[in-house]
């Protein structure tokens, strides 16, 4: 952990010379004072307590150094012979021996123990930084933002430099791209990557470097490696931090992939399901127009002697409308999968609901001599921005699932309502159950309407093409009978026309 | 001696269908199962008509149609499936007559063949300047317009506008061709001025603007003036 602002080693030999100094001169200051009152044993007490203070303030060498000093005080200044270094009687010498291990013995268990708490402080702290980075990693929901996170943490925890890099493709890029990898250091990161170990000093591989290279991963998945700077070989505790954070952040990005593939996992699963329903539905709603072209033809093929020209030709007409719906059946089906499965945004253009939905009545009209269909379109429509082919094949599949299920008339209506464009289309055909009203846009959960050929798909497209153009569609019974599906689609800006003195 | 038309498709029952409609209609009909094979019958012996199915084996229509268009002047019809949209306009727009969405009927191959036919004929038609249907009639020359029997007033670009659906009467126009011939090449994007002007163009012409008589809308393609 880096310290905050630190000292120059001048500055720093300056201040431990200063304490030194103070520590020494305070016991001889008050030793000389109160001279008359006090022994040479409570002197050297005095002298002790300097000892014991210096050894908590100062480092291992000045501590010493102050222990060694203060003994030679207590014999200059106090001592008899005073003022000299001599020491006349025995008993003072073997005092001042004694005093002298005892400070020395004081100042090396001071400096053990000051070691032992600072240490305790670096793992504490190391502790809680794992920690936090844990904690962080856990929030992460992507592996760029883990990485971040994990390349803030290491570059707090040590002094040097750090690097983490991720590999993608085969490259090994920084986290940020400020970050310079030097070939040399490129080389140590996928050394680590490729030996799934540490490398550098105190690791046994590698130990003539001057940084450690911690691989990010396990054997079976490589997410990137890191590169600490500037460290020592003896510092173990550093480098298992260093691994520890690795391994954390390791863990992370394990989680984040594996849960990256569950997801996908999951989504290539609902995507299996709704093709399942989709094939089975498909495959049910085929079933009736192709038993019907088969059996037209072949009673053609084997009983057309026997038959009028007129039942003859009922027949035909059987097979040509049959072809006809399975075509549309087809049409709607890839329509559909292309909408479920385009990520392309829609190509839309301005365009007239006038022009559309009159180009889908006269092809109605044409195609079944279909004189039910009745179009009301409020005057003065403005331009809407859609898909026209879609649009038309919203209105069509609307218009042919309203005129399958009903006998009477079916009115399209498009209007402007509560600033949407809204297009409706109402028949009189036996009431949807409320229940039904929102199923009924689900692809092929048709609702039972007298089990003719279902336009569930065609519904469920619908509804499809109203959501991809942002829009709203429902159903709701009609107050005297029968049904009116609404769709609502967003009104944009109109463009003006741009003046070209083109009056009428 | 009868027309001779190229029909160019890869599957063998809608080309055998084709083949088979068109010669009860009396043309003569050869095929082709590919592009490359469609190129080199146009240079051996060039068809009154083409019929040029998408989705080919060998490649992309549209340069066909190109190569064809350099010194060929007959019709070509394109015929697609559905979700060939954005191909067949884009070949529309290089110079094809017409299109057909598959399924189709014969009745409808029938009526898109005679209408590119008349326009272009074996020899080079006379330009179309006049139109008459339903109690409208279009002269470009005198500029007029009568509905009923009654002079209609159009605006410049109204005008222009309906001229160059005339000048291809019963044959698609795509947006784009209308915006570059009546507007300019640097309007080709402004395809909101084409609305609201067919839009006018239609409440002065038409008796019923939101089912059209005349000017029939193509959804996604284009204008077709209506001829029958």
């Amino acid at each position: 952990m880096t310290n905050s602002p630190t000292l120059t080693p001048d500055n720093r030999t300056g201040r431990y010379a200063v304490w030194l100094l103070v520590l020494l001169a305070v016991p001889t200051g008050v030793g000389l004072l109160l001279d008359a009152h006090i022994t040479v044993m409570t002197q050297s007490m005095l002298y002790v307590l300097a000892v014991v203070v210096g050894a908590y303030v100062l480092p291992a060498a000045a501590s010493m150094a102050c222990a060694v000093l203060a003994v030679v005080g207590l014999n200059f200044f106090f001592v008899p012979p005073r003022w000299t270094f001599a020491v006349d009687s025995q008993e003072h010498l073997v005092a001042l021996v004694v005093m002298m291990v005892v400070a020395l013995v004081i100042s090396q268990l001071s400096q053990r123990l000051r070691r032992n708490t600072a240490l305790a402080r670096l793992h504490a702290r190391r502790a809680e930084q794992l920690q936090t980075l844990a904690s962080q990693l856990s929030l992460c929901t992507d592996a760029a933002a883990a990485a971040r996170a994990g390349a803030r943490h290491v570059a707090q925890a040590f002094d040097g430099p750090t690097v983490l890099a991720l590999q993608s493709d085969g490259q090994l890029s920084g986290v940020d791209a400020a970050t310079e990898i030097t070939p040399s250091m490129q080389d140590g990161l996928r050394a680590a990557m490729r030996e799934a170990a540490v490398l550098g000093p105190g690791t046994g591989r590698w130990p003539g470097l001057n940084a450690w290279y911690l691989p990010l991963g396990s054997g079976q998945q490589m997410y990137g490696a890191v590169c600490v700077q500037n460290i020592e070989a003896s510092d173990d505790a550093g480098r298992e931090h260093a691994q520890a954070l690795s391994a954390l952040l390791a863990q992370a990005l394990e989680r984040l992939r594996l849960g990256r593939e569950m997801a996908m996992a999951n989504e290539r699963n609902t995507r299996q399901q709704l093709q399942n329903t989709f094939l089975a539905a498909v495959s049910h709603d085929l079933r009736t127009p192709l038993a019907a072209m088969v059996g037209n033809a072949s009673s053609l093929l084997t009983q057309r002697d026997k038959m009028t020209t007129d039942e003859q030709a009922t027949l035909l007409d059987g097979i040509v409308l049959s072809a006809t719906h399975l075509s549309r059946l087809t049409e709607n089906t890839l329509q559909l999968v292309q909408l479920a499965n385009s990520d392309q945004p829609l190509a839309l253009d301005w365009e007239s609901m006038e022009e559309i939905a009159g180009a889908c009545v006269a092809r109605h009209r044409q195609a079944g001599g279909e004189t039910r269909l009745r179009l009301h379109l409020a005057a003065g429509l403005p331009l809407v921005r859609v898909n026209a082919v879609l649009i038309a094949q919203l209105l069509d599949n609307l218009l042919d699932n309203a005129l399958k299920y009903s006998e009477d008339a079916v009115d399209l209506k498009v209007r402007v309502y509560n600033g949407h464009m809204q297009i409706l289309v109402q028949d009189r055909g036996p009431v949807i159950p409320k229940e039904l009203q929102t199923q009924i846009f689900e692809p092929y959960s048709r609702g039972d309407r007298s089990g003719k050929q279902g336009a569930g798909l065609g519904l469920a497209l619908c509804r499809a093409i109203v959501l991809a153009h942002g829009g709203r569609i429902s159903l709701r019974a009609r107050q005297a009978g029968g049904n009116s599906f609404r769709v609502c689609l967003p009104l944009s800006v109109e463009p003006s026309l741009a003046p070209s003195g083109d009056a009428p | 001696m009868s027309l001779q038309v190229l029909v160019v498709e890869d599957d063998r029952s809608i080309r055998e269908m084709m083949r088979q409609a068109l010669s009860l209609e009396g043309f003569t009909v050869r095929t082709a199962v590919s592009l490359s094979e469609a190129g080199s019958m146009v240079e051996n012996a060039t068809p009154d008509l083409m019929l040029l199915d998408l989705g080919l084996p060998d490649g992309d229509g549209a340069a066909l149609l190109q190569r064809v268009r350099l010194t060929h002047n007959f019709p070509v019809l394109v015929v697609s499936a559905r979700h060939q949209e954005a191909q067949k306009v884009q070949l529309l727009d290089a110079g094809a007559d017409d299109y057909l969405v598959k399924p189709f009927s014969v009745a409808e191959l029938l009526a898109r063949i005679r209408v590119a036919l008349r326009h272009r004929g074996t020899t080079v038609a006379a330009a179309v300047t006049r139109h008459t249907l339903d109690g409208l009639e279009i002269d470009l020359e005198a500029r007029s317009v009568h509905l009923a029997g009654a002079a209609l007033h159009l605006t410049p670009t109204e005008f222009n506008l309906l001229a160059r659906l005339v000048r291809s009467a019963g044959k698609v126009v795509t947006h784009r061709q209308l915006l570059l011939d009546v507007w300019g090449a640097e309007f080709v994007d402004h395809t909101h001025y084409l609305r609201l002007y067919m839009g006018q163009l239609r409440a002065k012409l038409e008796r019923n603007p939101a089912e059209p008589r005349h000017l029939l809308t193509e959804v996604g393609v284009g204008y077709r003036l209506a001829t029958v």
